[in-house]
């Protein structure tokens, strides 16, 4: 076992730990920040797979924007902790529990199968190169310049619809 | 091979992240959080993205998760406005309740 | 001057009906009066045009193709016309009578109708006028077949013309309905006989039939059973006949033109067109010649005992009908087309001349309410004599000849000869005393009707006197076509003129040794002895004694007296034999198949339908996690149908 694999999943094991914390608090506010410290490690497998520039996007604007609305908006609204429900009908979490085992499993076989088998590759970059910011900005700005203008008018969209959707109403 | 590392633990860790995101979001109640569970996952696919261009060698990995997380940061914002609305509505945030469409 | 093509014989009514129909009600009772007329007239003029180059030439048989109708396979009809001796001899009777007859309808019909009810009366009275003269001059069966249910629906249009009253409407719905079974077996005739000879041309059937009789006799049984039924219907013979005394309740020229002279006549015409196909079927011939008997003297018995005049012409139009069948039956083809003739011209004469006292008499037929209308009526009286005296057989009237024709040819047929004999000759005298019994009533003695009736009798106006008054010279001379051989060798025109029409069939020669003279004169004098005395015993009883005698025997047997007057209740038969069956039998299908059984199963389907979605509408919850449960479901499904798949 390399270091760098080593590296590798301890990082892999903390973003899952602190993801399984997530999904179990019930406090959103320790939810939110338990995603936080995921998104961290995780940032840090990104570093691991040559890519990062996408790491520090992470850190930046998910951990550091996406997260950090979301705690704005609990706090905003006073959200509480999740009282229980005397829910009548389990059906839903028993389904739901059934599923995503069942779910589990099958990612599990397939990629016991031919999950990690790749195709011959024709053109294949190497490891010195792929981390490269300045490759990335070039692709972006060239090959896929229209994605680019596509999502900057998405994100408009967004802001507009965000915007709309969440003013109060005026009083006639 | 990415490096040294096997693609296969990059798939297993991106598998089990998204089975907790989708446990999540199946089994809470409360909205934040199954919005949260929804990040999670999505998340776990930007690593599967990542591990595989990687081992590929090719550059397209990245640029798809640069899209995904800009469009992810969109999202979020517009959910969340969302919800703000519909919490001045309701003054609740458990899904089970906001039940309107019910037959 | 070129000759007129044959298809114009029949198109020139065919334009008369749609003009009158397109155009008549806005223009007028004169302006439809003149293109009915006209175009039965134009057409008698055409016909004749054909007939007397026809008549004075060789005799040989015309085709003359117009289009190419049908051409499939092993199937091609053609429209043609044929002219030959028998077609000639129809066309020669036809188109004047038709003539007369709507000149007649002019005065009858002028205060019966509206302006639009007279130009549809005139219309229909054309089309009926082409159907006829396509059955009559078509060279194949199917095209016969055409005129055969054409004139089946002008008789459905022209008996239900006052359509408003229940009584009439249903006697043209029976018309058609019995006319159909009858035409179901023309049907079944035609199916067999394209089977058999591969072809409905008459040149080429006859021609098979006759050049190789042993081939084709065995299914020529059925064939011709088969359309022996449809020349029942459509000629009234039992058991077919209930239509046509119901019948009565069209307009009196209609009466006239498709009930007695023309239409009911296209079965023995039929009978005879197809006369080397059936006398390769002996029985059926028998069979033939027993049924038109029977009918005869049936028709005959139901007569004396009816009170309605147009319903005595009726039952005496199935007699007169039966005797041309037997005719044909008995192998003597020629005797019954000429009979078909001469009763054409006398037959059209009596309903004419009932329609005219129907007039005077404003619309009563019943004869009980008649009397002594001689002295106001002359013209109308001298012409219904001629023609009573002409079907009861009287010489030198027209009737005689051919009725005494008919008896003799049926004495001299080797099987059941003498019985067919004996019983035309009674019917013959059951005739002579019923149709003298009507005019002894009508005519004669003391008017029995009402003060009103009194002051409105009066004799017709002259569109309608004329037509009598022809047909009448008609009943008296036009039975000199067919004098018998006793008369000499060359007496007889109509025979020889007809014969190309029977040709010999090879193997199939008839032994037709002629009768020697002494017992034809015997037979003459017999029959005119039985119609003498016919005749005496009517006037004695009803002209003399005011009716005594008859209402004595009717009343010493009552019961027997009611069956007879009720037409031995046979309608009510077929009521309950056939019609409260079908009845029961449409009702069953209507209430059980239709809407319980098929709407059942529509509604079911949409109840299901209905339920299904009852029972679905529970997935929406309106739960957002229940939906995104099922998509997830979904996918694993996709999962496992992806990686199950290899």
């Amino acid at each position: 076992m390399s270091a760098g694999r080593l590296a590798f999943d301890a990082f892999a094991l903390v973003a899952v730990v602190f993801a399984g914390l997530m999904v179990a608090g019930k406090d959103p506010i320790k939810s939110v920040l338990a995603l936080v410290v995921s998104f961290f490690a995780l940032a840090a497998t990104y570093v691991m797979v040559l890519s990062p520039f996408i790491a520090g996007l992470q850190v930046i604007v998910y951990a550091g924007a996406i997260l950090v609305l979301f705690l704005f908006v609990i706090m905003l609204l006073n959200v509480g902790r999740e009282k229980p429900d005397g829910s009548r009908r389990p059906i839903q979490t028993v389904l739901g529990s059934l599923s995503v085992v069942v779910f589990a499993t099958l990612l599990l076989g397939m990629l016991r199968g031919s999950g990690a088998r790749l195709p011959p590759q024709a053109e294949a970059v190497g490891p010195e190169q792929l981390p490269d910011p300045a490759a990335i900005a070039r692709l972006l700005f060239s090959d896929y310049l229209l994605h680019f203008e596509a999502v900057s008018v998405l994100l408009l969209a967004a802001l507009v619809g965000a915007f709309v959707l969440a003013r109060r109403e005026e009083a006639p | 091979m990415i490096g040294t590392i096997p693609l296969s633990d990059v798939l297993l860790a991106s598998g089990a992240l998204f089975s907790i995101g989708i446990a999540g979001a199946l089994l809470r109640r409360n909205a934040i959080q199954i919005f949260l569970s929804i990040e999670l996952m999505m998340n776990a696919a930007n690593l599967a993205l990542l591990g595989y261009g990687a081992a590929l060698g090719t550059h397209q990995g990245q640029i798809i998760v640069f899209f995904v997380i800009a469009i992810a940061a969109a999202e979020a914002s517009v959910g969340l406005a969302i919800f703000v609305a519909l919490f001045r509505h309701t003054e609740t945030i458990d899904v089970n309740k906001i039940n309107l469409l019910k037959w | 001057m070129t000759t007129p093509p044959l298809w114009l014989i029949p198109a020139i009514p065919l334009v008369g009906f749609a003009v009158n129909a397109l155009l008549g009600t806005r223009l007028g009772k004169s302006f439809v009066s003149a293109v009915g007329v006209g175009a039965a007239g134009l057409t008698t003029i055409v016909a004749y045009a054909r007939l007397i180059p026809f008549a004075s030439g060789s005799h040989a048989p015309v085709v003359e193709p117009l289009a190419s109708w049908i051409a499939v396979a092993n199937l091609s009809i053609d429209i043609s016309f044929r002219l030959d001796s028998l077609s000639a001899l129809m066309l020669f009777f036809v188109t004047f009578v038709a003539f007369l007859i709507h000149v007649y309808a002019i005065g009858y019909m002028h205060h019966e109708a509206t302006d639009a009810g007279y130009a549809r009366f005139f219309a229909y009275l054309n089309l009926f006028l082409f159907a006829m003269l396509t059955l009559v001059l078509g060279e194949s069966f199917l095209l016969m077949f055409v005129g055969w249910e054409g004139v089946g629906l002008c008789s459905y249009l022209l008996v239900g013309y006052y359509f408003d009253r229940a009584y009439a409407a249903a006697a043209g719905r029976k018309a058609f309905v019995v006319n159909r079974i009858g035409d179901y077996g023309f049907l079944l005739g035609m199916f067999g006989i394209f089977a058999a000879f591969g072809s409905l041309n008459y040149s080429e059937v006859f021609r098979k039939a006759a050049e190789h009789p042993a081939q084709y006799a065995p299914a020529l049984s059925i064939i011709c059973l088969c359309l022996f039924v449809g020349a029942m219907g459509k000629s009234a013979q039992v058991p077919l006949y209930v239509w046509l005394p119901d019948a009565m309740a069209g307009p009196t020229p209609v009466s006239a033109l498709i009930h007695a002279a023309t239409m009911v006549t296209a079965g023995v015409y039929m009978v005879s067109r197809c006369n080397v196909l059936f006398r390769l079927a002996p029985e059926v011939m028998l069979f033939v010649a027993c049924i038109g008997c029977f009918t005869a003297l049936f028709a005959g018995t139901i007569a004396i005992a009816q009170n309605d005049l147009k319903k005595v012409l009726a039952y005496s139009t199935i007699s007169q009908l039966g005797y041309m069948f037997l005719a044909c039956g008995v192998g003597a083809f020629p005797v019954g087309m000429f009979h078909v003739m001469t009763h054409a011209c006398f037959k059209a004469c009596l309903f004419l001349g009932a329609g005219s006292v129907m007039h005077a008499m404003a619309d009563d037929l019943d004869i009980r309410h008649m009397g002594g209308l001689k002295a106001k009526m002359p013209i109308t009286f001298w012409t219904f004599l001629a023609a009573t005296l002409a079907i009861s057989g009287i010489p030198p009237f027209a009737g005689f000849f051919s009725k005494d024709a008919i008896l003799s040819s049926a004495f001299e047929s080797p099987e059941l000869g003498k019985l067919l004999w004996f019983v035309g000759l009674f019917t013959a005298g059951l005739t002579a005393f019923y149709m003298y019994r009507i005019v002894s009533m009508t005519f004669f003695g003391q008017f029995r009707g009402t003060k009103e009736q009194a002051h409105h009798v009066h004799e017709a106006p002259a569109s309608m006197t004329f037509p009598l008054i022809v047909l009448g010279i008609l009943s008296v001379v036009v039975g000199f076509l067919g004098l018998p051989a006793v008369f000499g060798e060359h007496a007889n025109v109509i025979e020889p003129f007809l014969a190309p029409v029977f040709p010999p069939i090879a193997g199939h020669e008839g032994a037709h040794e002629a009768l020697p003279h002494a017992t034809e004169w015997l037979l003459m004098a017999v029959s005119v002895a039985v119609a003498a005395s016919g005749l005496t015993l009517a006037y004695q009883w009803y002209a003399r004694q005011g009716g005594r005698t008859p209402a004595r025997i009717a009343a010493s047997m009552p019961g027997a007296y009611a069956l007879v007057a009720d037409k031995f209740r046979i309608d009510e038969l077929y009521d309950f034999l056939f019609v409260r069956p079908y009845a029961w039998l449409a009702h069953v299908l209507w209430r059980v198949v239709d809407v319980l059984i098929i709407d059942g199963i529509l509604n079911a389907a949409a109840f299901l339908v209905e339920l299904a979605g009852d029972f679905l509408r529970f997935l929406q919850t309106g739960n957002v996690r229940n939906y995104a449960l099922t998509f997830f479901l979904g996918l694993i499904a996709l999962l496992l149908f992806v990686v199950g798949a290899p």
